[in-house]
């Protein structure tokens, strides 16, 4: 407790201070007060993301059970978190859905994205309908609809059965309970979609014709002009995806009643750490496995960094 | 979820985690300040928190006006959700300082937080608590060594119910109820899967649930959990369990693997209600509102294997404890409440035996010629029971839960295929002694 307690003091004034600072500068221009008026939501915000960092860092080092006051235990946490066989497993089903999920629907949304930009009539409507499961798809409600949808007697099945196919309970099938969340993730294209639709827009419109002019297919026109001069887009869109890939939490969540199943099936690294801290009240423990996936994304967001340099093209 | 709207949503979520440790490190600052019991001249507001559905509610609030007649100037301030996300909840309250008064605990976790001494040991205010006509059986069930960090709020046990209707459409005769074996239900249940062309399976019993499994191994004459809060179940025992799992897929005794979705288990949701399955092992305080959903007559049977065993596996326990909070600010009016609750006739005669027969003889019996058929049942089915001889019931120790999720996890393993039951059965042991061993 006394841990946390310093780490809150010591870091509140931290963030005063890189507040106060430019303004003091900036004091002459009494105009430009009015940008700090404005940050100041931006600035209360940042406390509440401070200190809970700095509370969670500290209590990464201590046996905390969130009842009693932390007991400091050195790396304990994090030699635990090495032999962890649920981390492992966590880790595994997480990787899975990320290297799955992650490159289908950002294929997906470029795919979508193309066929739009050919110049429909009512654009605004297809790109809204496609749009639309993006916003839901991490919602409670759709996960919900989603978990009746490929029950035992959902629709899928019902769908199934037609054809005279007896379909698995999806949902409770360690089989197959995961693939469900992937496709759900792959569903929810529609943000990537809009973001390629502008970037296919910005393209312009002179190199395509003159490709035309000296014959090149269509195919030869999409490798050699859109992917090069989208791909910074794609590049974008790929590390959001795999950050928030690696984050997921809500779809098994719901899916799985907060357990990860059906045997540990659906455990999102980030469901677990949420069982370890609320369900088994290791906060200290939770704390820890946040830090290691804070690093685990960050060595995959470098990763992405490095190696755009072999693939992602920059025009200027 | 979308590629790009997912870092937002998750990151609040992670915010969300974090704000959580923060309060908590803010509330352990007060903690040894303030915090005591000191009851506001003029009215209180207690807080109440419990899970159930919305008839549970209803009767819980009929309860409650009862009180608030007797007691003005106290408030009470209910909340109440299904039991999964009660876990989560408490946690959070308790975490944050933000305590409940009066609260349901889990059995599987009430010494998750009595250890941790976030209860109150009732037994220091037996002088407001009258526990006079509470049996010494019953007490038991809520007593760590020589504390009570709460009373059981409803007697119950588990019972196996066989939808009559179903049986007589497919001609299948119901064993005796009270004597039958686990060959017995095998092949009344193979018979009505067969008569129905497994339109209607005969059971299933969940093998994950640890209340199930508790009957199963004190029959052969072990303890799931030994007094002293170790893991008691042999690898034999387990493998018995685990075998019966996967044997009787084959022969239709049980439902097929993933038959029944793992995720409805309400009573409005399961197999029964849905006229898939033909019987299915319940607590008795749900037979009222099972028995309406499934909308015919269950018959209410004992758990097979009772009388063929080492000894008696069923035992009468509770579906969950009130316990009041050891830093509420309100312990006296918290007190009054729970004193009502337990030995008040008016009040639990609005409230009925939702969450099983009420503690107190003295109160059973009196509001017990007002109750309906069922819950008539399911009370003469406790009442029979506490005339025998049966096994204690003991607040389960620390690491319950996690004993819990492994069974759940390993028995969809074995279930589905993916391990042979001798190995579930070392899986489990290595995984309950990690589990009750550490922290």
């Amino acid at each position: 407790m006394t841990d946390s307690a310093h780490a809150e003091t010591a870091d509140a004034p931290a963030a005063r201070a890189s507040a106060a600072v430019p303004g003091r500068r900036r004091r002459r221009h009494l105009i430009d007060w009015s940008a700090y008026v404005f940050l100041v939501p931006w600035f209360v915000g940042m406390l509440f993301t401070v200190i809970p960092f700095g509370a969670s860092l500290v209590l990464a080092f201590t046996d905390y059970d969130l009842l009693n006051p932390p007991k400091f235990i050195g790396m304990q946490n994090f030699t635990e978190i090495l032999h962890d066989e649920r981390v492992h497993k966590s880790l595994v089903v997480t990787f899975i859905y990320c290297l799955v999920s992650v490159p289908t629907s950002l294929a997906a949304a470029l795919g979508v994205a193309l066929m739009l930009n050919r110049g429909l009539r009512g654009l605004p409507i297809y790109r809204a309908i496609y749009y639309l499961p993006s916003l839901l798809g991490s919602s409670v409600a759709v996960v919900m609809l989603w978990r009746q949808v490929f029950s035992t007697q959902g629709i899928v099945n019902t769908a199934l059965a037609w054809f005279g196919i007896q379909g698995p309970s999806w949902t409770s099938d360690p089989h197959t309970a995961l693939s469900v969340l992937i496709l759900l993730h792959i569903w929810t294209f529609g943000a990537p979609m809009v973001i390629f639709l502008a970037a296919l827009r910005q393209v312009p419109t002179m190199y395509y014709e003159a490709a035309a002019v000296d014959g090149a297919s269509r195919w030869r026109q999409f490798r050699s002009i859109t992917l090069p001069m989208i791909s910074p887009i794609i590049f974008f869109n790929l590390v959001l995806a795999t950050i928030g890939a690696m984050q997921s939490f809500t779809q098994s969540f719901v899916m799985s009643n907060g357990t990860g199943g059906p045997a540990d099936s659906t455990l999102f690294y980030n469901l677990y750490l949420y069982i370890q801290g609320f369900s088994r009240f290791h906060m200290g423990y939770a704390s820890a496995l946040a830090w290691v996936l804070l690093l685990i994304i960050a060595a995959l967001t470098a990763i992405n960094f490095l190696a755009q340099r072999y693939w992602v093209f920059y025009e200027n | 979820m979308g590629g790009f709207s997912d870092p937002t949503v998750s990151r609040r979520a992670m915010l969300g985690l974090g704000l959580g440790a923060a309060a908590a490190g803010v509330a352990g600052c007060s903690r040894f300040g303030g915090g005591g019991s000191t009851s506001a001249d003029g009215s209180t507001t207690l807080n109440m928190i419990w899970w159930g559905d919305s008839e549970r509610a209803k009767s819980t609030e009929a309860m409650l006006d009862v009180f608030k007649k007797k007691n003005s100037g106290i408030n009470i301030k209910t909340e109440y959700q299904d039991s999964g996300p009660y876990k989560d909840k408490m946690a959070t309250r308790f975490a944050s300082g933000d305590v409940p008064d009066l609260c349901n605990q889990r059995r599987d976790s009430i010494r998750e937080y009595a250890d941790r001494s976030a209860l109150l040991d009732l037994n220091q205010h037996l002088d407001v608590l009258n526990t006079k006509d509470i049996p010494d059986s019953v007490r038991k069930i809520g007593q760590v060594q020589d504390s009570m960090y709460g009373i059981p709020a409803g007697l119950n046990a588990v019972g196996f119910v066989i939808n009559k209707e179903l049986a007589e459409k497919y001609g299948v005769e119901i064993p005796d109820g009270n004597t039958w074996s686990w060959d017995d239900l095998w092949s009344f249940s193979r018979k009505i899967t067969k008569a129905s062309g497994k339109k209607v399976y005969g059971t299933d019993v969940d093998f994950a649930t640890i209340q199930n499994l508790v009957v199963f191994v004190r029959q052969t004459g072990e303890e799931l959990y030994n007094e002293d809060g170790t893991f008691g179940a042999s690898e034999k025992t387990l493998t018995d369990w685990f075998s019966m799992s996967v044997s009787e897929r084959k022969t239709g005794g049980l439902s097929p693997a993933g038959f029944l979705d793992a995720s409805g288990s309400s009573a409005d949701q399961d197999g029964l209600t849905k006229k898939v399955l033909a019987s299915q092992i319940i607590p008795t305080n749900n037979l009222k509102a099972e028995s309406e959903s499934v909308g015919t007559e269950l018959q209410l049977n004992r758990i097979p294997g009772e009388t063929q065993g080492a000894r008696r596996g069923m035992s009468i326990d509770t579906s969950m404890y009130w316990s009041i909070a050891a830093k509420s600010k309100h312990v006296d009016d918290s007190l009054k409440l729970l004193d009502f609750i337990v030995n008040d006739v008016e009040g639990n005669r609005a409230v009925g035996p939702t969450r099983g027969v009420p503690m107190s003889s003295k109160v059973a019996d009196a509001i017990y010629p007002d109750l309906g058929p069922e819950d008539k049942a399911s009370i003469d089915y406790i009442k029979g029971l506490s005339k025998e001889t049966l096994p204690e019931s003991r607040p389960d120790p620390v690491g319950g839960s996690a004993v819990q999720d492994a069974c759940t996890s390993i028995a969809t393993e074995v279930m589905f295929g993916r391990m042979k039951p001798a190995d579930a059965a070392k899986k489990l042991i290595s995984k309950a002694n990690e589990a009750l061993g550490k922290k």
